[in-house]
């Protein structure tokens, strides 16, 4: 059976409660921890000039080439963790260091803009795409 | 949407989807738009999107899903927005690779053998097709539904390398633009003659007022002789306001009516079919292929100039004979409409093309 679809979100979003549990996602963000024992990753990103970091339970995806300060993508579920919170548990963890950060999010709010504007407006799209 | 154009399943009649270029194109459309596109009741494997009709798609995506057949692969692709199935055939190449791999090729000697070469050419175009979760597809063909799901009869695919997402960012950025332009927007086809749209009413008024000069033999005219025969491609307004209140803002019928007129005229004499003689306060047009005078005065330009001995080979290039008409016959001569003289010329063997801009007479 196919997954649901793993929607582009920022790592400061995960932790501010924006996303529920159960949900996929897909965030980027700069590997700054592993324990391989315990199958725990964090990703961080900066935004707002404050650090936000996002726990990664990579037990599906192991075993991975951890590199330490690298940007990786990760796509997976969200869970609540005791003593963590949110966690996402990935299903696909790509290392894409060198990556622009700053184009991807703006392209990241394009699509997000584009699909606001689409559901605000009285979209034709969504009038046709569930007719009948 | 529009009403008369839709047939009662509310789909666009099938006559008219050849003429959507998204009908052909390969549509960039999310995933999730293409599990929502409803599918035609009229032929089924045609879809719409925003009443475009649309049959194959062009998606690129994480693998999140996948398994292999004998014959094909199964991927399931994630672009962000949904996850749709593609089912991925492995070519012939393929099958004979996994066949060839069983017997040894010959290990060379450093020089350059192609049986080895083409065994990497096979290997390379095989991890190009192989694809683990994780890794990026970009897949493109027909959009089929079985047993309730939809899926991509994948005619082409291939995995992306996107080491630092450019192709993915790239993407992400380029489709929002596609729905806006080409998409989202309805398409403009106007299959009755109510001249709704300005370019087509331009197209009809010139064609209206050749089809006049054709069967009077008009051989000049004013803007006033032609207006009336363009009032049918005016939308009459809708007389429902009492004839004592004021007259709604925007162009009025008479208007919209001059400024076509003026429109189709600057297209005619674009074209060479008509031209002003004089400039002058007087609006006189002259009908090109009517004008007896012009055609004369081409005539004898070649005739004349054809005797001297710079021209007596070759004859007289296009340009030569167009700075000579408007010396010698009027300034306001194009060279549209000098070439349409001359077409005629030629027709009635008056004059002969020695290349494509020379002329001569016998």
């Amino acid at each position: 059976m196919l997954p649901a679809a793993a929607v582009f979100h920022f790592p400061w979003e995960i932790n501010s409660g924006e996303v529920q549990e159960g949900l996929s996602v897909r965030l980027l963000g700069r590997l700054v921890c592993y324990q391989p024992e315990e199958s725990r990753a964090t990703l961080s990103a900066q935004h707002a000039s404050k650090e936000h970091q996002v726990v990664v339970h990579t037990l599906f995806v192991e075993p991975f080439n951890p590199i330490i300060g690298a940007q990786y993508i990760v796509l997976g579920e969200i869970e609540n963790a005791e003593g963590v919170g949110a966690m996402v548990r990935a299903r696909v963890l790509n290392c894409v260091d060198g990556v622009n950060v700053a184009l991807l999010q703006k392209a990241t709010n394009e699509q997000r803009s584009f699909f606001r504007e689409r559901e605000h407006t009285p979209g034709d799209a969504e009038q046709t795409a569930h007719a009948t | 949407m529009q009403a008369p154009t839709m047939d009662p399943a509310g789909e666009p009649p099938s006559m008219l989807w050849g003429l959507d270029p998204i009908f052909s194109a390969f549509a960039r459309l999310y995933v999730r738009d293409i599990l929502q596109m409803t599918e035609s009741t009229q032929v089924p494997g045609i879809y719409f999107y925003n009443s475009h009709p649309i049959y194959k798609v062009d998606v690129l995506g994480t693998v999140v899903y996948q398994r292999e057949r004998e014959d094909f692969f199964c991927y399931g692709v994630d672009d962000g927005t949904g996850v749709i199935n593609c089912l991925c055939w492995k070519n012939d190449l393929f099958k004979e690779e996994e066949n060839s791999s069983k017997s040894s090729v010959k290990p060379s000697d450093g020089g350059f053998n192609p049986g080895s070469e083409l065994k990497k050419l096979r290997q390379a175009q095989q991890s190009r097709c192989r694809l683990e979760i994780g890794e990026l597809l970009r897949v493109r063909g027909p959009v089929k539904t079985s047993r309730q799901q939809r899926e991509i009869m994948a005619s082409c695919f291939y995995k992306v390398n996107d080491p630092v997402m450019a192709v993915q960012i790239a993407w992400m950025m380029e489709v929002p633009q596609l729905y806006r332009q080409c998409y989202d927007k309805p398409l403009q086809l106007q299959p009755t003659a109510t001249g709704e749209s300005a370019v087509s009413s331009i197209g009809k008024a010139t064609n209206i007022i050749k089809d006049f000069f054709k069967q009077k033999s008009v051989s000049r005219f004013r803007p006033y002789d032609v207006q009336d025969l363009l009032q049918p491609l005016i939308p009459r307004q809708p007389q429902t306001a009492p004839a004592d209140q004021e007259p709604v803002a925007g162009p009025s019928a008479c208007q919209q009516l001059r400024q076509l007129l003026k429109d189709a005229l600057k297209i005619l004499q674009d074209e060479g079919i008509v031209y002003r003689k004089v400039k002058s306060q007087d609006e006189l047009y002259h009908v090109t292929a009517q004008d007896k005078d012009l055609l004369i005065a081409v005539k004898d330009i070649i005739r004349e100039d054809c005797k001297r001995e710079k021209y007596a080979e070759k004859g007289c290039h296009i340009l030569h004979i167009l700075s000579a008409v408007r010396q010698r016959y009027s300034l306001n001569v194009s060279r549209a409409a000098l070439e349409l003289v001359l077409k005629s010329l030629e027709c009635n063997s008056d004059v002969v093309s020695t290349s494509d801009s020379h002329y001569t007479v016998f």
